[in-house]
């Protein structure tokens, strides 16, 4: 049986701690009383894959099988999550993979022959054709790419774009022509953290610019308290209006799948460990890793930890109607990740590490950086955020990667010419967010290349314009201090200096809680 | 205790008199006008002026008279226009072409000459030579007219006419034999002897042959621009070495001197007939007292010197610690020439009078050195932001050593120089050359100032002053005061420290703090650029910027494109051979490279040959995208986004086949790129459609362009990272060279056009799988 998350409190037997910081890891002292919340251990496994997904598919949640929704001549699409998810990616084959081949075998043999497989990276990079075939495999991949029925979502395409109206608070509804007309979308998910699935599926994976922006704003992100959280997260409360008048067009068949906490294979699986638990191999493999990664020139670093694939086992899968699968999701998923912890503390600190969802085979750029730990990690909380109003994040990561041109060249010119005049998402949105969406070069290079959308940079502010309203101070152990000054924050070199820092908005002996995430973690505060 | 003379007071002699002045807007002549307009009220002088491109002569006195020096003198007259209007009459003219004198005159003081030291051969007999000897001959025609009276000439000479000689030197004529006549007529023939001799075919030949191996990439026109710059450039330099070596050979230290002695001889013939008096002062420098301490115009001999030592840029200096440096003060020099206005000497009796120091108060240069040195140890320059530059500490090991001190700096210079030329172009080899070019500058100067010197640090001259002595002691107690010329009364030390070098470090100090001033108000800007103004209003004529391709924007060049274009193509077996191939081809392919972009770029596209079209269209869409894309300069990208924000038409130019261009196209308005050539089964032959477009082709399809679109040269930008761009960059008004190589750079920074360092994405992955490697 699995252990559940539990929270220490360092006293003088705690060994160092492991914090991740980009590309490489840091064994940290915390100040006595520290209080380090840890994942649950990784849940048993489903067995046999293939069953569960077969199983789900013939007796979904509030749907008739999906055999019985399957007749010739209809239109059938399948809709996957892009790579964004899981992270860091799934070793092959990959949980798509199989639920989108058990999909097409009972489309084949209800005699569908209209199908078309869409990647469905909204606002994202297009995937290239080995990120295409990683996720559905070969078999899929030979079927379907070479016709052009698999292929990536573009959001700025005009032509193939159907407006589904307006929800009761005004918010445009703009998705895929080819997944609107459809007579059945199959959608396939990998809920890596309780923020994917339910409703956002459809309504933002497939969705344009024009229907995003009324959640992907910072008045949202500010009021979704946490985005782990759809019932207090206003993000999930437009996208749920959105999804309930997708609804009303189009017969959604919903596929969730759960996965457990087995991020890092071996030998860098001491990462995943309770440190005073590492064996002697442990402790060999963590000396290796950290006198290899020393030594190592970035470029060798970054294909280090950029090649890990993930041994994830699959924990459930669930099938039919959104709503009614996204609970069962919800609470696998919980389950896996939640952690209690006992009211809110003065300091948070938080390791960012090599990758988060939009750096995949790419660089973690300052802005990128700052979402993954304002943003994703700050909001890894229920009922209230881990650190108190108006107290102080403390992040590791050395913010010295720099921008990768070919996927994020809008981001360049945000951190160069926006960035550098304000940092406030409310005034930056209201500025410039509408010149970088319906820019032509960005929208060129989106539609063409693999960038990410000119619009794509201001949403990574505004995930994390929450954490920058709730706290006061924000200081980067380790990073650029120029880069950390752009950003609008401040660099330490080591953890005690950003205490020092702190000090003056928390005092000199502050009640600090560290977040040991990877795995992901969602901590549930008590106040 | 000092003698003093009864008898009428210098004003008193000089006063209902009328003087005119040559020179005046030199350093001695302005301060000449200066005391006399100050210190002696009832003189009148006239000033001959050359008027200068559209300022007439009237125009310039008036603003000399404007000068603060002059402010004692404007206010007794009330103003700069009554001033000129009661006493200063303008006589516009020129020494090249003297005009007609006014009849009416008492003297005539001629200060006007060239001060440099290494004049052209031509120029230097002109000025010093022929100007006088007209001068002389318009006077003469100007007492015909008037009443007969013999006008006093005042010859202001220099005390170095006396030459290589050494010991002391009377106030007398200098004793020679040269003729006068014969060198004069070589002197003024060595423009054309020159400009002749320059034409020779096997000169012609050999600075051809250098200036294509250098700009030959950047095109033949380019090359032979250099080759005639080259040509002229040797003329000049011909021009100051012929008047040297003849100067020498006749015993004189340069042309200057050498043409100035040539000019007393002229004088002593006027002076058989007139009264003539020649003032020779030595080196003359900043004013002891007045008009102010310090009083200094431009730059004048020790300046530069003095300067350099304190920035620390002097290491050694090829004088005797003891020999003499003949230093006088400006207002010594001018005071002596007043005092000698106010004495003719009788016709027939010309009188000679040395203004120097070394007779009587004799400065060394080991003095010199030390007090300098003192006076920067006080008050070190405070260029930049890394403190005080370290002051060499001179030995005076004598000239040869100095000499192969500079020789050893000078070779190994260029061997440093010769190398960075043809290493490959990275950061470092651009920051080396930026100090090599700087290193040269400083060797440049040296080797100027040690050359001209060398000569006076090391004659070892006494000038003797007595008959100055006798005059000064003739003078009243009161005029003695007032025109004060006793060198022997100078302290070095407070002269050197608190005088001179605090007026001649003052405006580079004001300079420094400008620069500095100006460094921390601009605000840094990606790239070092200004930004872009926005395009003027509809009717003017539109503004482009021209972008070169690969290295500008891209990190990327042909061969590696190229590479990639064919790998794709073939199988892995095949790869491995292309691969060997095209790497047995690169050192000739490199060797094209140097000579001719253009035939470089043939030698590559041959390579096309039998690749078929369409596939190579669909390997550039498919994968070439992210190729081009991953290299493209964010700098660079928000460049052209810049340009096109402003208004202004963004041009593509590149020796690179189209397909490879189309990623790019949505940020130009027009892309000008190669076409191959493709048969009737759809495969390339290996031709291009048109030559590709490289050096001077590409300025001549600006200007075709530039008319055709109603597009403003002159206004307009261009980006390139090449010297075989330099055409390109030079037809546009705001040149921008980008990561430059060498050969550019030193071309840029000459010009003083931008240059900016566009990155290339550090992350830019060289894999052939986008997607990385997959476990």
């Amino acid at each position: 049986m699995p252990r559940p998350g539990f929270v220490l409190e360092v006293d003088d037997r705690t060994p160092p701690l492991l914090v991740h910081e980009g590309l490489g890891f840091r064994l940290e002292d915390f100040p006595q009383g520290t209080r380090v919340v840890y994942p649950p251990e990784s849940l048993p496994a489903v067995r046999d894959v293939e069953a569960a997904i077969t199983d789900a598919l013939l007796h979904p949640l509030g749907s008739d099988p999906l055999p019985e929704r399957l007749f010739p001549g209809m239109r059938l699409t399948i809709a996957f999550d892009d790579v964004s998810l899981p992270l860091p990616p799934m070793r092959a084959p990959d949980i798509r993979q199989r639920v989108i081949e058990q999909v097409l075998t009972l489309a084949a043999e209800a005699g569908v022959d209209d199908v078309e497989i869409i990647a469905a990276n909204a606002l994202h990079r297009r995937m290239t054709t080995a990120e295409l075939r990683h996720i559905v495999g070969e078999r899929v991949f030979r079927s379907f790419h070479p016709q052009g029925k698999l292929y990536n979502f573009d959001a700025e395409d005009r032509d193939n774009l159907t407006h589904l109206g307006t929800t009761d608070e005004g918010e445009d509804i703009e998705i895929s022509k080819r997944a609107a007309e459809s007579d059945l979308l199959v959608y396939v998910n990998v809920n890596l953290v309780a923020m994917d699935g339910g409703h956002k599926s459809v309504g933002i994976g497939l969705a344009s610019y024009r229907s995003l922006r009324h959640h992907h704003n910072p008045r949202t992100m500010v009021h979704s308290r946490s985005f782990m959280d759809h019932k207090k997260s206003a993000m999930h409360h437009s996208a749920w209006r959105i999804g309930r008048v997708i609804k009303e067009h189009v017969a959604v068949f919903q596929i969730e799948t759960t996965l457990d906490n087995q991020v890092f294979p071996a030998p860098f699986d001491f990462l995943m460990k309770r440190e005073w638990e590492w064996s002697l191999r442990d402790q060999a493999s963590m000396l290796a890793a950290r006198r290899g990664l020393a030594l190592a020139p970035a470029k060798l670093r970054h294909k280090i930890f950029h090649d890990l694939r993930a041994p994830y086992g699959l924990t459930g899968i669930a099938a039919g109607e959104v709503e009614a699968v996204h609970e069962q999701t919800l609470e696998r998923v919980h389950r896996q990740q939640l952690v209690e912890v006992d009211g809110a503390s003065d300091v948070l600190v938080l390791g960012v590490p090599f990758l988060g969802p939009y750096n995949v085979g790419s660089s973690m750029n300052p802005v990128l950086a700052t979402c993954m730990g304002l943003g994703y990690y700050f909001n890894s909380y229920r009922n209230h955020p881990v650190v108190r109003r108006g107290g102080a994040v403390i992040l590791y990561h050395p913010l010295d990667e720099g921008f990768n041109q070919l996927h994020h060249p809008s981001y360049v010119d945000f951190y160069e010419e926006v960035l550098s005049e304000t940092t406030d998402p409310v005034v930056l949105s209201e500025k410039y967010e509408r010149q970088f969406a319906e820019d032509d070069w960005y929208r060129h290079l989106y539609r063409t290349s693999h960038a990410y959308h000119g619009v794509h940079p201001f949403y990574m502010w505004y995930w994390a314009a929450h954490a920058m309203d709730h706290v006061g101070d924000v200081v980067w152990v380790g990073g650029d201090r120029r880069v950390a000054a752009r950003l609008g924050f401040r660099a330490a070199s080591t953890l005690a200096d950003a205490l020092e820092m702190v000090s003056g908005s928390v005092g000199s002996s502050p009640s600090i809680t560290y977040l040991h995430n990877p795995p992901h973690l969602v901590a549930d505060v008590r106040v | 205790m000092a003698a003093t003379g009864s008898g009428p007071g210098v004003a008193e002699r000089l006063a209902g008199r009328h003087v005119l002045l040559t020179g005046v807007t030199g350093f001695v002549g302005e301060a000449l006008l200066r005391l006399l307009l100050v210190e002696v009220p009832d003189v009148r002088v006239s000033v001959l002026v050359r008027p200068k491109g559209s300022t007439s002569a009237a125009a310039r006195v008036a603003t000399l008279l404007g000068k603060p020096v002059f402010a004692p003198a404007v206010e007794v007259a009330g103003g700069v226009e009554p001033l000129l209007a009661a006493r200063v009459g303008v006589v516009a003219g020129d020494l090249s072409d003297v005009p007609a004198l006014p009849d009416d005159l008492d003297a005539v003081v001629h200060c006007a000459g060239d001060v440099s030291f290494d004049p052209p051969v031509d120029a230097a007999f002109t000025t010093n030579v022929v100007g006088t000897r007209d001068l002389l001959a318009r006077l003469r025609e100007a007492e015909e007219r008037g009443d007969g009276r013999a006008v006093h000439y005042v010859h202001v000479s220099t005390a170095y006419v006396s030459g290589r000689r050494s010991g002391t030197v009377p106030e007398g004529p200098v004793a020679h034999d040269v003729d006068l006549e014969a060198e004069l007529a070589w002197g003024l023939a060595q423009r054309e002897e020159l400009e002749r001799r320059s034409r020779d075919a096997d000169r012609l030949e050999a600075q051809r042959r250098r200036a294509e191996r250098e700009h030959g990439r950047a095109g033949l026109l380019t090359a032979a621009a250099a080759s005639e710059a080259a040509r002229r450039q040797w003329v000049k330099d011909e021009l100051v070495r012929v008047g040297s070596e003849r100067a020498r050979s006749l015993g004189w230290t340069d042309c200057y001197t050498f043409t100035k002695a040539l000019g007393e001889r002229v004088v002593e013939q006027h002076a058989r007939t007139h009264p003539v008096s020649v003032v020779r002062p030595s080196i003359i420098e900043s004013a002891l007292a007045s008009p102010h301490p310090g009083w200094i115009e431009g730059f004048k001999m020790a300046e530069p010197l003095i300067l350099a030592y304190g920035r620390g840029e002097l290491p050694e200096f090829p004088a005797a610690a003891d020999t003499i440096v003949d230093i006088v003060p400006v207002d010594h020099v001018v005071a002596t020439l007043v005092a000698v206005l106010a004495h003719p000497p009788a016709a027939g009796e010309p009188a000679w009078f040395h203004v120097s120091s070394g007779h009587r108060n004799p400065l060394t240069f080991r003095r010199l050195y030390e007090h300098v040195r003192a006076y920067f140890d006080a008050h070190p320059f405070q260029a930049g932001s890394r403190g005080a530059s370290p002051l060499p500490d001179w030995r005076f090991p004598g000239a040869s050593a100095v000499e192969r001190l500079l020789t050893t700096s000078e070779r190994a210079h260029r061997v440093a120089e010769s190398v960075v030329g043809r290493a490959p172009r990275s950061d470092r080899t651009r920051d080396l050359a930026r100090r090599l070019e700087q290193q040269k500058q400083r060797l440049e100067f040296l080797r100027r100032y040690l050359d001209l010197y060398q000569e006076y640090a090391q004659a070892d001259l006494r000038f003797s002053d007595e008959r100055t002595t006798a005059l000064r002691l003739s003078l009243s107690a009161a005029d003695q005061e007032r025109f004060a010329f006793d060198t022997a009364a100078v302290d070095w030390r407070v002269y050197v420290e608190q005088i001179h070098c605090p007026a001649v470090t003052a405006p580079i100090r004001r300079l420094d703090e400008i620069r500095a001033r100006r460094a921390r108000s601009t605000p840094a800007r990606a790239g070092g650029l200004r930004p872009v103004p926005a395009a003027e209003g509809a009717g003017a004529p539109g503004v482009a910027a021209f972008f070169d391709m690969d290295g500008t924007l891209l990190s990327s060049n042909v061969v590696e494109t190229y590479l990639w274009m064919r790998l794709q193509e073939l199988s892995a077996g095949e790869r491995a051979g292309e691969l060997g191939r095209v790497l047995g081809r690169v050192p000739g392919l490199l060797r094209a490279e140097r000579r001719q972009r253009g035939d470089f770029l043939r030698a590559v596209y041959r390579d096309y040959e039998g690749a078929d079209r369409a596939a190579l269209d669909r390997v550039a869409d498919e994968l070439l995208t992210d190729h081009v894309l991953a290299r493209l300069s964010p700098e660079a990208a928000r460049r052209i986004r810049e340009h096109r924000r402003a208004g202004h038409r963004t041009v593509l130019i590149t020796g690179a086949v189209r397909p490879l261009t189309r990623p790019l196209a949505p940020l130009f308005d027009h892309v000008e790129a190669v076409d191959l050539v493709v048969d009737d089964q759809g495969r390339c032959t290996g031709h291009l459609v048109s030559s590709p477009l490289v050096g001077e082709s590409r300025a001549a399809f600006m200007q075709a362009w530039a008319a055709e679109h109603d597009v403003d040269l002159t206004a307009s930008y261009a980006y390139a990272d090449s010297h075989s761009d330099l055409p390109l960059l030079a037809a546009v008004g705001n040149p921008v060279a980008v990561r430059p190589d060498v050969p550019l750079y030193r071309h840029a920074r000459r010009q003083g056009w931008s240059i900016v360092d566009w990155a290339s994405p550090a992350s830019a992955g060289r894999s052939l799988n986008p997607a990385g490697g997959r476990r």
